[in-house]
């Protein structure tokens, strides 16, 4: 017969019983997780190393005399005026496109959140568009944003005012592409939203009616409050998402003019896949990673101490 | 009756399965290439005479070489242009094309990774002369003493003019041949009057989403005014005088209303086809697209011309150019991939001439001075062009990059977005970062 005596700050050790039944730990156990673990870190961890390895070479695409540079890369990013410039614009497309995900989306849900054929037939239109490729999407609103002879064009002629030109322009090409990612995928917001009211009960609204509430107290009071983890979700995930604005401005615009909508990604793929710098373009990659971490990690807290309160 | 369509069954059989087993005999290759699709048209055309423009004489070109060639097929796979960040991720994911199409200002970049193969020994085994290979285009593709390329063409920036519209615009002289400016003033006057007398802007000008225009045009500009902005090929000088004056030139001529200003390309090209501006500054390439329309009904009918950059600093008439060449990309080939692969570099050197239609120069000494050539349309006002095109110096690394950091700040500038000061140090600085980084 085996036995231990457990105390706290040991490790608890596997405790066999008469039975033949142990209790603790049994790594056996660990084979349950082992596949996830397996392409967790062989597809993430180990490339979220590698990439931070990589930023501190100097390596080029085709050439394996690397050189460690230490933070060298980082150095020449802050000082690099195009590459502060994605920053902002990065930050700018993110602040554009999330909340109005949150509003529409919400307001789409709340439309829609009905049982009826006209409802369904919409549901699906809006969230249509989301199964579209970028480069579908894009030529779609290359063909609206023309200025020549553009769809948006043709109806400014229809009442004599003068078309704009909305992807050459420096102040309003990153509003157009925002524009168009937000037509894109409005559809998932709405879709989350859609879920999340359809899980409130519906008691609590015959109460609050009881009670002669209005219906602008009834969605502050209860809607709001039950779709609060939802929101939560949405606008992480939207953070992430448009933090990694690509496919829209590479095709747009090309990330012109004058640099005004060159997303943080698009200087990525230029540096590693253009110039071939790719210890250059792994470092671009460890700021982005960093700046999204913050950005979803400060939404997070914010959020929770909101509920907790 | 019934034993002589069992007889034509069995004889269709045992044909259809000879050409199965000869087209399964045969090797087949890729060939990575741009200049667009256009199979609807083209798709069947192995009658090269036939095609017209550039992506309709490469297709017949295919089409021709599959159906003449008993050992190879030539697998085509098009690309958007340029098409270097796809082959680049090719080459770097181990599956590149066997044969790629590739600017001479590229190769160096390629070819000193040892990511292309030499060609000197196959073209002299397969009978290629290349001492046949005009000056320029033999320098495009010899990259330290060894050829790396087939060239195909020699293609540089030149002006197609609508000549119905300088007629209306009283820009033709007695011999019918377009008045055009000598110098900056001229260039704004003659512009004004074409903008007053047509209402149509005088440019019609590729602005929106690719540099091209900005750089070609402003390299066309400096080397008129005889600037060496690579004297060093690993440091940029744009601080000249001469480089902000030209700059100047393409600003003003944006804020005075003087060109389209919001095409892409695709809108461009066929705002010139459509009438709708009175020059197109653009390539060779286009030559035969718009001498093909000029023979139509429509605002081009019997009214088009083409000219060489007319000289308006009054330095050197050279002007920007490039060249067009296939590449063969280092990789485990077999023997019979290879030699499919020169032999179809010999079909395209072959049929140069055909090639030569789009508009481009060709690449063969014994082709320029042919009748053939000789007689074909507008050949004799780009003749100059043989001789005063110039590319940039073959020791400037990164070249495709580089025209694409110059001619955003020229963009940058041209649209008012930057001060030509601004532009032109960001241009050298980020040029000169780009070249210190660069191996």
């Amino acid at each position: 017969m085996t036995d231990a005596t457990l105390s706290p700050g040991k490790a608890v050790a596997a405790v066999k019983r008469p039975t033949g039944a142990s209790i603790g730990p049994r790594w056996t156990n660990a084979l349950f997780i082992a596949p996830y673990m397996v392409f967790y870190l062989a597809l993430l961890v180990y490339p979220l190393f590698k990439g931070i390895w990589m930023s501190m070479l100097e390596s080029d695409m085709f050439d394996d005399t690397s050189k460690f540079t230490g933070l060298a890369n980082y150095y020449r990013l802050f000082n690099d005026k195009i590459f502060i410039g994605t920053i902002w614009n990065t930050v700018l497309f993110v602040l554009m496109t999330v909340p109005v995900f949150v509003a529409i989306g919400l307001l789409l849900a709340l439309a829609l959140n009905r049982s009826d054929r006209t409802s369904a037939s919409l549901r699906a239109i809006f969230f249509g568009t989301s199964v579209l490729s970028v480069t579908i999407v894009t030529i779609i609103w290359k063909m609206m944003y023309m200025p020549g002879n553009g769809a948006i064009a043709s109806i400014m002629k229809l009442f004599g005012l003068e078309p704009i030109a909305f992807i050459t322009s420096s102040s309003l090409a990153l509003p157009a592409i925002a524009i168009t990612t937000i037509w894109w995928i409005i559809g998932l917001p709405m879709m989350l939203f859609l879920a999340a009211l359809q899980q409130i009960p519906g008691e609590l609204y015959e109460a609050a009616a009881l009670d002669n509430a209005s219906r602008w107290r009834s969605f502050w009071s209860i809607t709001l409050p039950s779709i609060r983890r939802t929101m939560l979700v949405v606008v992480i995930y939207e953070i992430v998402a448009q933090f990694q604005l690509f496919g829209q401005a590479q095709l747009l615009t090309q990330g012109g003019p004058n640099n005004a909508s060159r997303p943080i990604v698009q200087f990525i793929y230029e540096q590693g896949f253009r110039s071939w710098n790719l210890g250059y373009a792994a470092a671009a990659s460890e700021i982005l990673f960093l700046i999204m971490a913050v950005a979803a990690l400060a939404q997070f807290f914010a959020s929770r101490k909101r509920v907790e309160e | 009756m019934r034993k002589l369509t069992t007889a034509l069954l069995a004889g269709l059989v045992v044909t259809a399965g000879a050409s199965a087993a000869l087209a399964a005999d045969k090797t087949e290759i890729s060939v990575a290439r741009f200049f667009g699709a256009c199979e609807a048209d083209y798709g069947s055309v192995t009658d090269v005479t036939k095609a017209n423009g550039e992506c309709g004489i490469i297709t017949a070109l295919i089409n021709k070489f599959n159906a003449e060639s008993t050992t190879t097929t030539v697998k085509p796979e098009i690309v958007e242009w340029p098409g270097y960040d796809q082959l680049t991720a090719r080459i770097r994911s181990g599956e590149p094309p066997v044969i790629s199409v590739m600017h001479e200002a590229v190769i160096s970049d390629y070819s000193s990774r040892g990511l292309l193969e030499p060609l000197d020994e196959d073209f002299a085994k397969a009978g290629i002369d290349v001492n046949d290979m005009t000056d320029a285009s033999r320098q495009g593709v010899t990259k330290d003493g060894k050829i790396y390329a087939m060239p195909f063409d020699t293609h540089t920036w030149l002006w197609h003019i609508n000549m119905n519209l300088f007629k209306e615009a009283g820009l033709v002289d007695e011999a019918g041949k377009p008045i055009l400016p000598k110098n900056t003033d001229e260039l704004f006057a003659q512009a004004e009057q074409f903008k007053e007398k047509t209402g149509k802007p005088y440019f019609i000008s590729t602005l929106a989403n690719e540099t091209a225009f900005y750089t070609r045009t402003f390299d066309t500009l400096l080397y008129q005014q005889n600037v060496d902005f690579f004297a060093d090929p690993n440091k940029v000088n744009f601080s000249s005088p001469e480089a902000k004056g030209a700059l100047q030139l393409l600003a003003d001529i944006f804020t005075k209303d003087l060109t389209t200003k919001n095409q892409d390309y695709a809108a461009s090209v066929s705002s010139f086809a459509a009438g709708e501006g009175g020059v197109f500054i653009c390539g060779t390439w286009l030559i035969d697209t718009y001498d093909q329309e000029s023979k139509k009904d429509g605002p081009l009918a019997n009214g088009y011309a083409v000219t060489a950059f007319p000289q308006i600093y009054p330095g050197s008439p050279r002007v920007w150019a490039d060249g067009h060449s296939w590449v063969l990309l280092k990789q485990d080939l077999s023997d019979a991939q290879r030699a499919s692969a020169i032999e179809f570099m010999k079909f395209l050197w072959d049929n140069n001439y055909e090639w030569a239609r789009t508009g481009h120069l060709p690449v063969r000494k014994s082709i320029i001075d042919s009748a053939e050539f000789k007689g074909l349309p507008h050949r004799d006002d780009i003749a100059s062009l043989a001789v005063n095109g110039t590319a940039l110096p073959s020791a400037v690394k990164r070249q495709f990059s580089i025209q694409e950091i110059e001619g955003e700040e020229v963009g940058s500038a041209m649209r008012g977005d930057k001060s030509v000061d601004e532009a032109l140090t960001d241009a050298e600085t980020r040029i000169n970062e780009l070249l210190a980084n660069a191996k």
